[in-house]
């Protein structure tokens, strides 16, 4: 078992970015410059390079289980991809044996048109099996997805249950001797999805093969793999065994950090009260960097009243990434306007129990009145990110999707 | 060698378990014949796929292969029969069918190669697989819809002229220079679509272009007997188009309308020059495809 499967030798992916000098956007400008970028490339623009992966050396033994965990831009995906051969790395070398099938997707390649039957095809040879053993293993697939009656219904017809369901089943199927696969278990019903793992873990423990994957999801990670990569900004902090790993990348993910409000000039109100900058912290008065859903938050906003203030009324308005207003916490709503704050800093906290908010980044506003005056508004005052998190205790979400919000909830048959 | 595990397992077959793979920093990819080999069932399914979906969701579903090439031949045959009233009606009925066939696979094949990594830019992005196969497996689709159409005109020949002279052996030739030329084509465009969306713009216009600068509907005999500069009629003969859609001809006709062997070579030479090019572009962007589709 000690045999290696991946080395991993100071790889490196670069990107450069491209800035457009800024002018004037009207038709006739955007028409000439687009001619004259004929002639001459890159004119008018600044290019600067951005690693998105740095240095990466590893050596991952077969039959090992490798998580690789780091927050969002981490370069996590990048090195899967890397991986499994979509993008060129920038410097440095892969060498592996043996077959590898990557999950990026889930359901690479399903076309609506087709049916379930002629897709586990066409998908199971997207990700490398061969006609003969899709022959072999379809009956298997077909059970696995649980449906058999809709086989030659075309896939744009099936519910985005069915159609997570059938993609799963082909890519629990798969038996390379390398398995990468990216956040994909995600998607899918929490029943489904516990029944992939467990189609994945017995899959590697029996027959020794070796799977790199990718979650947010501590716990998932904590129950199936037995080692982990924390990459942060590009590079890789820590490897080595999960149980050292993870607690290193939880601390991390606690460090200081608050956005300054106090500089917004685009703010409106009559300056009696103005908000100066904003955080989250733990139950420990620990700071971070992202709320984890399901577990307490406090929300720190520092403030300066300039005068002594009658009935101040603080509220906060949280939008999700499309716009849309999912929470607004006000203490006009839940208690009474504070009846006097002196002048000076102040620090307002607000308490939530469990974090309610599904994952993803949230942008926030701020509003305060003095007396009933507006005395200081700020319109997208900055944003937040929310991990996912185990909000019911039972290591179980509702499907990707299907929940945008979390109600504690219980069920009952009388 | 993998454990054997319940009855179902097998094998991954040996070339796979004992292969090993080396990624590098390398810009530079190759034409792996055997790696080619080992994706088969890859290329058969892609192929398979657009064929099934082509008319999928029509009210009449395949017929529309036939009447297609029908309607085409119809059109433009009858259109030529109006504007130039010859001697002989049907002949020139045929002529500009048969022209107008090998027309239709060579500008269906271009667009439809062109545009292949682009709509596959999904699975493009997501695992890896020698690129070379999505217009591969255009070429085989346009080659379904060629043949349906190639067997329509051949009954409409026989019907009106009988059976087709011992020229017709040359046709398997005629065709792979007609789709090694359009390959090449579609592959140049194909390759600069991925950094390079104008090329969608482009490729109706040359289409366009090349339908007039081809005797499609216009006989090169017409063009070289025009009043032209002699430099545009030499570049006329150098366009390969003219002399696969010429060939094309000759395979029913057993005549030729203009043929000039010094310019025919140099319309070869043209084309391999085409098809080197066009790979070599291809193999040296090919491994960054997914950083800029």
């Amino acid at each position: 078992m000690s045999e290696q499967a991946i080395r991993i030798e100071n790889i490196g992916k670069m990107y450069i970015l491209s800035h457009r000098a800024k002018g004037s956007e009207s038709l006739v400008a955007s028409i000439g410059s687009g001619l004259s970028n004929v002639f001459k490339s890159g004119a008018g623009k600044s290019k600067e390079e951005f690693w998105a992966l740095q240095g990466i050396n590893a050596e991952i033994k077969k039959g090992e289980r490798v998580g690789v965990i780091g927050r969002n831009g981490a370069g996590k995906s990048t090195l899967l991809k890397i991986l499994s051969r979509v993008v060129k790395p920038s410097t440095g070398r892969i060498e592996y044996e043996g077959r590898m099938a990557s999950l990026l997707e889930v359901g690479t390649g399903f076309h609506g048109d087709l049916s379930g039957r002629e897709n586990i095809y066409l998908n199971g040879s997207i990700l490398g099996m061969s006609k003969r053993e899709i022959d072999t293993r379809f009956d298997e697939i077909v059970a696995f997805s649980e449906v058999e009656q809709f086989l030659d219904t075309p896939v744009k017809r099936y519910s985005s249950g069915m159609y997570v369901r059938l993609a799963f089943a082909i890519a629990a199927h798969l038996e390379p001797e390398i398995l990468i696969v990216d956040e994909v278990l995600a998607v899918g019903d929490a029943a489904f999805q516990k029944k992939c793992l467990g189609k994945m873990e017995e899959v590697s423990q029996k027959e020794g093969r070796t799977i790199l994957f990718v979650s947010h999801n501590m716990a998932t990670i904590q129950n199936l793999c037995n080692t982990c990569m924390y990459l942060s900004g590009g590079r890789m902090i820590k490897y080595g065994k999960t149980e050292d790993v993870i607690p290193e990348y939880l601390r991390a993910s606690r460090e200081m950090q608050s956005q300054d409000l106090s500089q917004r000039t685009d703010r409106s109100g009559n300056g009696k009260f103005r908000f100066m900058s904003f955080g989250l912290k733990d139950t420990a008065g620990q700071s971070l960097i992202a709320g984890h859903c399901g577990t307490e938050l406090i929300i720190e906003i520092f403030a300066r009243a300039n005068t002594l203030l009658n009935q101040l009324e603080l509220a906060m308005g949280v939008d999700d990434q499309y716009g849309q207003r999912v929470a607004h916490f006000s203490n006009l709503v839940t208690s009474s306007p504070f009846e006097k704050v002196n002048p000076g800093d102040h620090c307002f906290r607000i308490r939530i129990p469990r974090f309610p908010l599904k994952s993803g980044n949230y942008t926030f506003s701020l509003y305060s009145t003095v007396n009933g005056d507006v005395a200081d508004w700020i319109q997208e005052a900055g944003n937040f990110d929310v991990e996912a998190g185990d909000f019911f205790k039972t290591g179980k979400l509702p499907p990707e999707g299907q929940a945008a919000v979390f109600i504690e909830h219980h069920f009952e048959m009388i | 060698m993998q454990p054997c595990h319940g009855g179902k397992a097998i094998r991954p077959r040996l070339y796979f378990t004992h292969l090993k793979t080396l990624i590098t920093s390398s810009d530079r990819s190759n034409l792996d014949i055997r790696e080619l080999q080992r994706f088969a069932g890859l290329f058969r399914y892609l192929s398979l796929r657009d064929v099934i979906v082509r008319y999928k969701q029509t009210r009449m579903g395949f017929a529309w292969s036939v009447l297609r090439p029908l309607i085409n031949i119809v059109i433009f045959g009858s259109l030529s029969v109006l504007i130039d009233r010859g001697e002989d009606v049907g002949d020139k009925f045929l002529h500009v069918s048969a022209a107008v066939i090998i027309w239709q696979l060579i500008s269906t094949c271009i667009t439809d190669l062109s545009n292949s990594l682009l709509s596959n830019a999904n699975i493009l992005t997501k695992v890896y697989f020698p690129k070379v196969l999505l217009p591969l497996s255009g070429l085989l689709v346009c080659l379904v819809d060629f043949a349906i159409a190639f067997v329509i005109f051949l009954l409409v020949f026989i019907l009106l002229k009988g059976l087709p002279p011992l020229s017709m052996l040359l046709f398997p030739l005629v065709l792979a220079y007609a789709l090694f030329f359009s390959f090449s084509i579609g592959l140049l465009f194909s390759t600069a679509s991925v950094k390079y969306r104008d090329v969608k713009f482009i490729v109706p216009f040359l289409l366009q272009i090349l339908f007039y600068a081809s005797p499609v509907f216009i006989s090169s005999e017409f063009v070289l007997r025009y009043n032209l500069p002699d430099i545009l009629k030499g570049l006329y003969q150098l366009n390969p188009l003219v002399h696969i859609i010429n060939a094309f001809k000759y395979c029913f006709f057993g005549a030729f309308e203009s043929f000039s062997p010094a310019y025919f070579s140099a319309s070869v030479l043209i084309s391999l020059f085409l098809f080197y090019g066009a790979l070599r572009y291809f193999l040296r962007f090919e491994k960054t495809f997914a950083d800029h589709i």
